[in-house]
């Protein structure tokens, strides 16, 4: 199965935080744990989200084996055995681990899991104006970004 | 529990008008997304668009009528509402007429067919809206230059954007979404960026050109200045189609660009750069923003600006500022029978012989209002209703906006909250958000299109502003129709399309075409651009544009400098709020908590002000708190603070309307209004900022 990424661009990110509003209601998520946010540094925006990396420092710090990597290489985590330790928190160096403190179990990105399912884009990326969130395989992501620098005049 | 429905509609979340579709559960909104086949928007929706479920079920909504008692607000039905009201307004018209009656709006999204329909059916030629210094302005002033407003044509591709005065991906300039022009430049367009904060799109630019806040209309003579001197412009128009050239020329000869560099503090150098960019790459369009209306300047900054696209030749011309044509329906003029006003009435416009722009776009200048009320002259305003509006926070000169509508015998507000402004109402009634209306969207606007907005939902017992105005109308004699979709289909009817059928089809395209000009002319009385104004000259104004010195600025008012130093750029936008509105919004307040003042690293070193600390801002005419952030992207001699602050978590009637208000600092003195227009000076202050003892 042909692996999944999500990347944004970010000296395209504008600070508009549609992509974190639209996340919160795909997710249903209340105030408190933001999978996807965007750190204002005007004129510069940062996005803190979850690289759904190929080795997840998160996983690897679960005490309880409740963070996996499916075969489409999206990081999940079994809500059931987390003990809310927060170690995957500490241990996320992009601060992309959420916590939500209602339940207390560490809570993050899905990759929009089940919209992928209905062959439908990750909210973030469909909410984006200047279109920055890259997602699918990774050779479609590097041939957007290097169309993206020729047209910037970056390369 | 059935399967959820998806209802194609358009937002309103600020000016409206991208596509969405509202998915349905159960008669519940569950879940919005951008609509891909949108011609607006493309499938994109802001954060304030996305929140609209937590807006439309918010816990402290109120879905019924009240009115206020000596014990409070007290629930009553629509029919109790609607005749209090309608009794109330015809007492007033018999004692004293119906110019005693206000009505007002906010930033008036869609519905202001329907509440001037009322108000000139009524009689009443006290129309207050934000009109006076938010693009009605640049309408009334671009209908006089050149007959209609010339707007980007973005997907006519240029080649080059001016930038001015304007975020688009942060805020909606009216006819402007930032997702069309964020396609424009990454298709290579070049782009020039006139902005006193360096922002996103200053950061991206090829020019910044960082201005003195308030002086657009001296930097758009500079560059007329060099465009002129340096021959750039394109003769065969300026001799056919520009009413006064030579006049205008001599005019412009008055700004030199070393004495454009004074005022402005932008390098000559930089600005012939750009003017030579902006005039010799072909097509170009000027995206304008609302704060060169929010001066004195007003009128004449945005004559300057329509200059700059007619004698460059980029008026009308695909990729320039074009003159949309709109699709065959009736008009929101058309709608709203202003011809119908009786000339008496129109005569007794408050402030109508000294803003004579203003009174010829049908609005008054809020001072205006204020003044009848607080002085009872020229005559007394009695009774008043204001839709969507909350002039509390939003207007210049809160204290003085809230001391008269405190005043004011009988005040009604239809809104979807208990706004600060609504604390001072004897009736409040309950509107529907855009997911609760039938309406034809975005026909007020000038960019060719005609939306479907069709209702999802109803929510408790809110109606849409368009059935108040037409169920108050018929309770007053007016002539309306049975539903809102009767008058739809009106609104359509040279379409040759109903309501019903319009919904099916989503939007209406406008034909385009091009230079029309080359075959009508400009619809202004010498069939030209008029840089030089016929109708100005015959109204007593200058008829030539120039730059007036900002009436509270380092140069004319030296003697306040001891005590506020620094030049005070109020009303910065934040892309999750809109105006006053959305402070109640979980998603949204999460993003920006508190309201946010820039400063300069060296301006809080001075100040001894850190990062994230409560500060205080004060003008001559009050103190506000707000959190500062260092922003070394200005100029240290600026602080630029938001707007359109209460807080709706504090739950005394004033709900903090003055804490944090920037409008508690603003002036609306007339010696700083736009003298044709009356528009206020919202942006440019002098100030002084401190930390706050308590931190």
């Amino acid at each position: 199965m042909k692996k999944i990424s999500l990347i944004i661009f970010q000296r395209d990110c504008m600070g508009c935080h549609a992509c974190e509003v639209a996340c919160k209601q795909e997710h249903k998520l209340d105030v408190g744990p933001r999978f996807i946010k965007v750190i204002e540094k005007s004129p510069v925006y940062i996005p803190i989200y979850c690289h759904h990396c190929a080795r997840p420092p998160c996983r690897d710090a679960c005490p309880e084996d409740a963070i996996f990597r499916d075969e489409r290489g999206i990081v999940h985590i079994k809500e059931e055995r987390c003990i809310g330790c927060k170690a995957c928190i500490e241990a996320c160096p992009f601060g992309a681990m959420q916590f939500d403190e209602e339940r207390e179990v560490a809570v993050k990105c899905d990759l929009c899991y089940e919209r992928l399912k209905n062959n439908e884009e990750p909210a973030c990326s469909k909410a984006c104006p200047t279109r920055c969130i890259l997602w699918g395989d990774m050779k479609k992501i590097s041939e957007e970004i290097q169309e993206r620098l020729l047209q910037q005049q970056m390369i | 529990m059935g399967e959820a429905t998806r209802i194609r509609t358009v937002c309103r979340g600020c000016h409206g008008g991208c596509g969405v579709i509202a998915h349905v559960k159960d008669g519940k909104v569950i879940k919005v997304e951008g609509d891909p086949k949108s011609p607006i928007s493309h499938g994109t929706l802001c954060s304030k668009g996305l929140a609209i479920t937590q807006l439309a079920y918010h816990p402290d909504r109120v879905l019924y009528p009240m009115k206020k008692t000596d014990k409070g607000w007290k629930r009553i039905s629509w029919d109790e509402a609607l005749d209090t009201l309608v009794g109330k307004f015809k007492e007033v018209i018999k004692e004293y007429g119906p110019e005693s009656i206000v009505i007002g709006q906010g930033t008036g999204r869609d519905y202001e067919s329907h509440l001037y329909r009322f108000a000139n059916l009524l009689g009443t030629p006290n129309v207050l809206t934000a009109g006076h210094m938010c693009y009605v302005s640049r309408v009334a002033a671009t209908l006089i230059t050149c007959g209609n407003l010339p707007v980007c044509d973005y997907e006519g591709e240029p080649q080059c954007i001016v930038m001015w005065a304007c975020n688009p991906q942060w805020t909606n300039p009216d006819e402007y979404k930032g997702e069309v022009f964020w396609r424009a430049y990454t298709r290579g367009a070049k782009l020039i960026v006139i902005d006193p904060r360096k922002g996103f799109l200053a950061n991206r630019a090829d020019l910044w050109l960082q201005l003195r806040p308030g002086t657009d209309a001296a930097l758009a003579l500079g560059f007329h200045h060099v465009i002129i001197e340096e021959g750039l412009y394109d003769t065969g128009f300026a001799e056919q189609y520009i009413h006064g050239w030579d006049a205008f020329v001599e005019r412009v000869n008055e700004y030199p660009l070393d004495r454009v560099e004074e005022i402005t503090w932008v390098k000559q150098d930089l600005i012939r750069e750009a003017a030579r960019m902006y005039a010799t790459t072909k097509p170009a369009c000027i995206n304008w923003g609302v704060p060169t209306e929010q001066t004195l300047n007003c009128t004449d900054c945005t004559r300057l600006l329509t200059g700059l696209m007619a004698i460059t030749g980029n008026l009308d011309v695909p990729g320039g500022n074009v003159f949309f044509v709109p699709p065959p329906v009736r008009t929101v003029s058309e709608f709203s029978r202003h011809r119908d006003l009786p000339p008496e009435q129109r005569n007794k416009r408050l402030g109508g012989n000294q803003y004579k722009l203003a009174s010829r776009v049908a609005l008054i200048t809020p001072k205006a209002a204020w003044d009848a009320i607080l002085t009872g002259k020229p005559y007394p305003l009695k009774a008043g209703l204001l839709c969507g509006s909350n002039p509390v926070t939003t207007r210049a000169n809160a204290s003085e906006v809230h001391e008269a509508l405190k005043k004011l015998e009988f005040l009604v507000v239809i809104d979807f909250f208990l706004t600060p402004t609504v604390e001072l109402a004897h009736m409040f009634l309950p509107a529907g958000t855009w997911l609760e209306q039938n309406h034809v969207a975005d026909n007020w606007k000038r960019h060719g299109y005609i939306l479907a907005r069709q209702k999802a939902v109803d929510i408790g017992e809110c109606w849409q502003d368009h059935k108040i105005f037409l169920e108050l109308g018929k309770r007053m004699g007016q002539e309306w129709w049975d539903t809102v979709e009767d008058a739809l289909d009106y609104l359509l009817e040279p379409s040759n399309l109903t309501w019903e059928q319009f919904k099916e089809r989503g939007y209406l395209k406008g034909e385009m075409s091009y230079r029309k000009y080359e075959e009508k002319g400009f619809s202004t009385p010498t069939g030209k651009v008029e840089l030089y104004s016929t109708i100005l000259e015959k109204w007593g104004y200058d008829p030539l544009p120039c730059y007036r010195e900002i009436p509270e600025s380092p140069i004319s008012r030296p003697d306040l400098l001891d005590r506020y130093p620094y030049i005070l750029n109020a009303g910065l936008r934040t892309p999750v709020f809109f105006h006053s509105e959305l402070r109640m919004i979980p998603w949204l307040r999460e993003i920006r908590p508190d309201p946010i003042v820039e400063i300069h690293p060296d301006t809080a070193k001075e100040r001894g002000i850190r990062e994230r600390q409560w500060v205080y801002i004060e003008t001559p005419r009050g103190r506000i708190r707000q959190r500062a952030t260092l922003n070394g992207g200005i100029d240290p001699r600026v602080i630029v603070a938001e707007h359109g602050w209460w807080f709706p978590e504090i739950k005394d009637p004033g709900h903090g309307w003055d804490i944090a208000n920037v409008n508690m600092l603003t002036d609306n003195d007339p010696e700083s209004h736009d003298p044709a227009m009356g528009s206020t000076s919202l942006r440019v202050l002098l100030c002084s900022i401190s930390p706050c003892e308590d931190e």
